[in-house]
């Protein structure tokens, strides 16, 4: 790992690392094998977290050094990352998502919203957090997440 | 008594005495009767046709059947080349014709129109038995007006069925008039009006008489065989005529055109000069392009199917130039191989034409449309035509283990063949022929997976398509026999060889064309080898081969729902239409087929950033059509106004006209 990286890293805290590390477990039992293709779902967000996902992706995070890639569509990806609370009208598309995907498949709850609904949790056309809709593997605590927790995390499953 | 009269003797009376048994039949019966009658002529005139390949020739001199020059009929293998293929579509057809206009039957039933199917066929069956000027004239004239008739079946349905017919009268007569003069002109100069006369005489024409006579015989036969620049009735005929007919007229008739220029060119006039062929050879390149191109965009199925069937007639014009070009240069050997594949592509498009006619028949016949882009669906509801058409479609994109792929292969051997004492002209067109033949196919390919991808797969875009129905069973069993054919064809195009080999020998092209037996065609003057039945072992082996592994290797195998963005559920009107296939290719080649768009953005009335509406429109035009016979349409339009000035009424005008006439008549004769 990069160490002016993870030197940057203190909103990662532990919950990320020890969920990477899950996560680490997880993929290697499924056969990642340091290559993973993601799928990106914005169940309901304020668009924070994508911001942050974005600039993991960017020029100065680079997850794709760590053998992730963003892909277009589920059919292609064996990790689904999701933002934001589920809302009522993206319940059955995040659902349909999941379902699309070819197993074995990770799914990755960015951000303090998919995790327990946030700021937004009580409000009007929420369903409730990523996990009572579709089964979590790793949370990813912020909000938004710094980019270096998102790539972190991504490391975790990726092995890489 | 000889094989080739009876069977003609049978196929005229039985077209005889169906035209005149389908008149008073009854409404329900008459569909069946006539097309029984035809298929019994289709049997007949092709066991003519089978007796002719096979080396029986037969003439006969009748002078009683017609007044002054008689009726003479001369039968060679190269008649009974085009005789056996008229004979067997005719054959296919008759029995597609059955259900086609029968019991909840599609188009027209009138009994004029019924009665006039079988005439049509026997006139088809005159064209190559004729041996007389006259004769074949006759035969011609009796092909077009019928035909005619035909196309006009649904007149009272459809204006465009109209326009049709006008355009189709006035190109098929202006074309029997260039070969009605260039055929008297030959007959005049050679001193007999009979085709023994002609070929005797032949050799020993002017240059500029022959170049006259063949230049005006090509524009007559190249209009027939719906070459570009002489196409425009083709696409309009095609489409609008009864399924039959148009099954009948683009794979049986427009040949007779190809006939009449290997007649005219190959035997009459005994080759001629090497202009002529590359002038036809570039007429080839250029329909079979522009042909292809105008079918890969089109959107009507059956349209899309006469633009396929101008690519085809240039692909072989391209083989008949081939065998004139090759055959001045002494290159019998090569001549006869391109003149082979052009024989054989023509007998492998009628086979193929006549069944995807007939499928774009039962396609409208259940369902009512002729747009592909309204079409889909129909695998489900009509497997079985759907199975065949796909036999067709395989076929027409020349793809093995298709009919097409062989004669086009055997093309590319003639045109891929350099001699070494060629010169420029011939180095250079070459190359560019067989590219033309290369991208034909390719675009080729593409037309046929649009409309099969389009037309039959997926899900129905119309309500047309969503209720569609099964074909009934006649229909299916004759499209079965135009499949069997193809099929035929494309493993063993061997049994076709000794019949090539007897035309080429006779109209002095090479004689030994396919060395050895066996199932492989063995070119014996170029040395190249195809063996198509294995080439479908091969291919058929491979498909079944992939579909076992894949199933032996696929236990985790898992169906899933399609992917439809999350937001399902997937509608009809997320598929490609043919118009959206076919996008890519019309914007490559823009530029040819200037292509007429149109894109309306309605802006919501609260801000002109929201949409409310987008309306496409396109329309692509042919541009050869417009360019060429718009100025002559509006020319002649302009000088029928202009005449309509002469007539005024006046009962004293027209007789000094007639004074007038006959003055000049007189002044012309005594100063000649
Ligand atoms: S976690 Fe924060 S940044 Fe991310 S979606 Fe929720 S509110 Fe927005």
């Amino acid at each position: 790992m990069d160490g002016g990286l993870s030197g940057q890293d203190p909103a990662c805290g532990a919950g990320g690392r020890a969920g990477s590390r899950a996560a680490a477990a997880a993929a290697l039992g499924a056969g990642l094998g340091g290559s993973v293709q993601v799928r990106h779902v914005d169940a309901g967000s304020c668009n924070g977290c994508e911001i942050e996902i974005g600039q993991a992706f960017g020029p100065v995070y680079d997850a794709e050094r760590h053998g992730v890639r963003l892909v277009a569509s589920p059919r292609h990806a064996d990790v689904l990352t999701v933002t934001g609370p589920v809302t009522v009208n993206m319940a059955q598309p995040l659902r349909a998502t999941y379902e699309a995907m070819p197993r074995p498949r990770l799914v990755v709850a960015v951000g303090d919203c998919a995790r327990d609904c946030g700021v937004f949790a009580g409000g009007h056309g929420v369903l409730g957090p990523v996990g009572d809709v579709v089964p979590v593997d790793v949370r990813v605590p912020g909000c938004p997440p710094e980019p270096a927790a998102i790539v972190a995390a991504l490391r975790g499953v990726s092995g890489r | 008594m000889n094989p080739v009269a009876a069977a003609l003797g049978a196929a005229f009376a039985l077209a005889g005495s169906g035209a005149i048994a389908a008149l008073p039949a009854p409404a329900r019966w008459g569909p069946a009767v006539v097309g029984a009658a035809t298929a019994g002529v289709g049997i007949a005139g092709a066991a003519a046709g089978g007796a002719a390949v096979s080396g029986t020739v037969w003439q006969a001199y009748l002078p009683d059947l017609l007044p002054l020059a008689g009726v003479r009929l001369a039968v060679d293998p190269l008649a009974g080349w085009f005789l056996l293929l008229v004979g067997g579509v005719a054959a296919v057809v008759g029995v597609y014709t059955i259900g086609y206009l029968g019991r909840d039957g599609h188009g027209p039933a009138a009994r004029g129109a019924l009665a006039v199917l079988p005439v049509f066929v026997a006139a088809m069956l005159l064209v190559p038995a004729a041996g007389s000027v006259s004769t074949f004239l006759l035969a011609w004239e009796l092909m077009a007006v019928t035909s005619l008739l035909l196309v006009l079946g649904e007149h009272r349905h459809s204006p465009a069925v109209r326009t049709a017919g006008l355009w189709y009268a006035a190109m098929t007569q202006a074309g029997f008039v260039t070969v009605l003069l260039g055929l008297t002109r030959l007959a005049a100069a050679a001193g007999g009006e009979s085709f023994a006369a002609i070929r005797a005489a032949g050799a020993g024409l002017s240059p500029v008489t022959a170049g006259g006579v063949f230049l005006l015989c090509l524009a007559g036969f190249a209009s027939k065989a719906g070459a570009v620049p002489l196409h425009p009735w083709l696409p309009r005929a095609h489409a609008e005529a009864p399924s039959h007919v148009s099954a009948l007229m683009s794979a049986a008739m427009v040949k007779l055109g190809v006939y009449g220029i290997v007649r005219v060119g190959f035997d009459l006039l005994g080759g001629g000069a090497r202009w002529w062929w590359l002038l036809l050879g570039a007429l080839g390149a250029v329909s079979a392009l522009y042909g292809i191109l105008q079918a890969a965009v089109a959107t009507d199925l059956k349209r899309l199917l006469a633009f396929s069937t101008s690519e085809n007639v240039g692909l072989i014009l391209l083989g008949l130039a081939a065998a004139g070009v090759w055959a001045g240069a002494g290159q019998d050997g090569v001549a006869g191989v391109a003149l082979a594949a052009a024989l054989l592509h023509a007998a492998n498009h009628a086979g193929f034409k006549t069944l995807l006619f007939c499928g774009a028949g039962s396609v409208l016949r259940s369902t009512g449309t002729r747009d592909l882009d309204a079409l889909g669906g129909l695998s489900r509801r009509m497997p079985a035509t759907t199975a065949l058409f796909t036999v067709g479609a395989l076929c027409a994109a020349a793809l093995p283990p298709g009919n097409g792929f062989v004669s086009e292969w055997l093309l590319l051997q003639a045109l891929l063949h350099q001699a070494p004492q060629a010169g420029t002209v011939l180095t250079v067109a070459a190359p560019v022929a067989v590219a033309v033949v290369a991208l034909t196919a390719g675009v080729g390919v593409a037309t046929y997976v649009k409309v099969l991808g389009t037309g039959f797969l997926a899900r129905p875009r119309g309500d047309g398509a969503a209720t569609a129905v099964e074909s009934p069973r006649s229909m299916l069993v004759a499209m079965g026999l135009a499949a069997a054919a193809c099929a035929g064809l494309a493993i063993v195009p061997v049994v076709a060889a000794p019949a090539l080999e007897r035309i080429a020998g006779e109209l002095r092209a090479g004689p030994e064309l396919f060395a050895g037996g066996g199932v492989d065609l063995r070119l014996a003057g170029i040395g190249s080898i195809v063996s198509p039945l294995w080439v479908a072992v091969g291919v058929i082996g491979l498909a079944v081969g992939f579909a076992a592994a894949g199933r032996a290797l696929g236990r985790a195998r898992r169906r899933a729902p399609a992917w439809d963005c999350g937001d399902g559920p997937l509608t009809a009107r997320m598929e490609y239409t043919a118009t959206s296939f076919a996008e890519p290719l019309q914007r490559v080649f823009d530029d040819v087929l200037a292509p007429e768009q149109d894109v309306d953005v309605t802006p919501a009335a609260e801000s002109a950033y929201i949409v409310r509406a987008v309306a496409y429109r396109r329309r692509l035009p042919d541009r050869i059509e417009a360019h060429l016979y718009g100025p002559v349409i509006a020319a002649a339009d302009a000088v029928g106004r202009a005449g309509r000035r002469l007539a005024n009424g006046s009962v004293h005008r027209y007789l000094a006209y007639m004074l007038a006439a006959l003055v000049a008549v007189l002044v012309a004769g005594v100063i000649r």
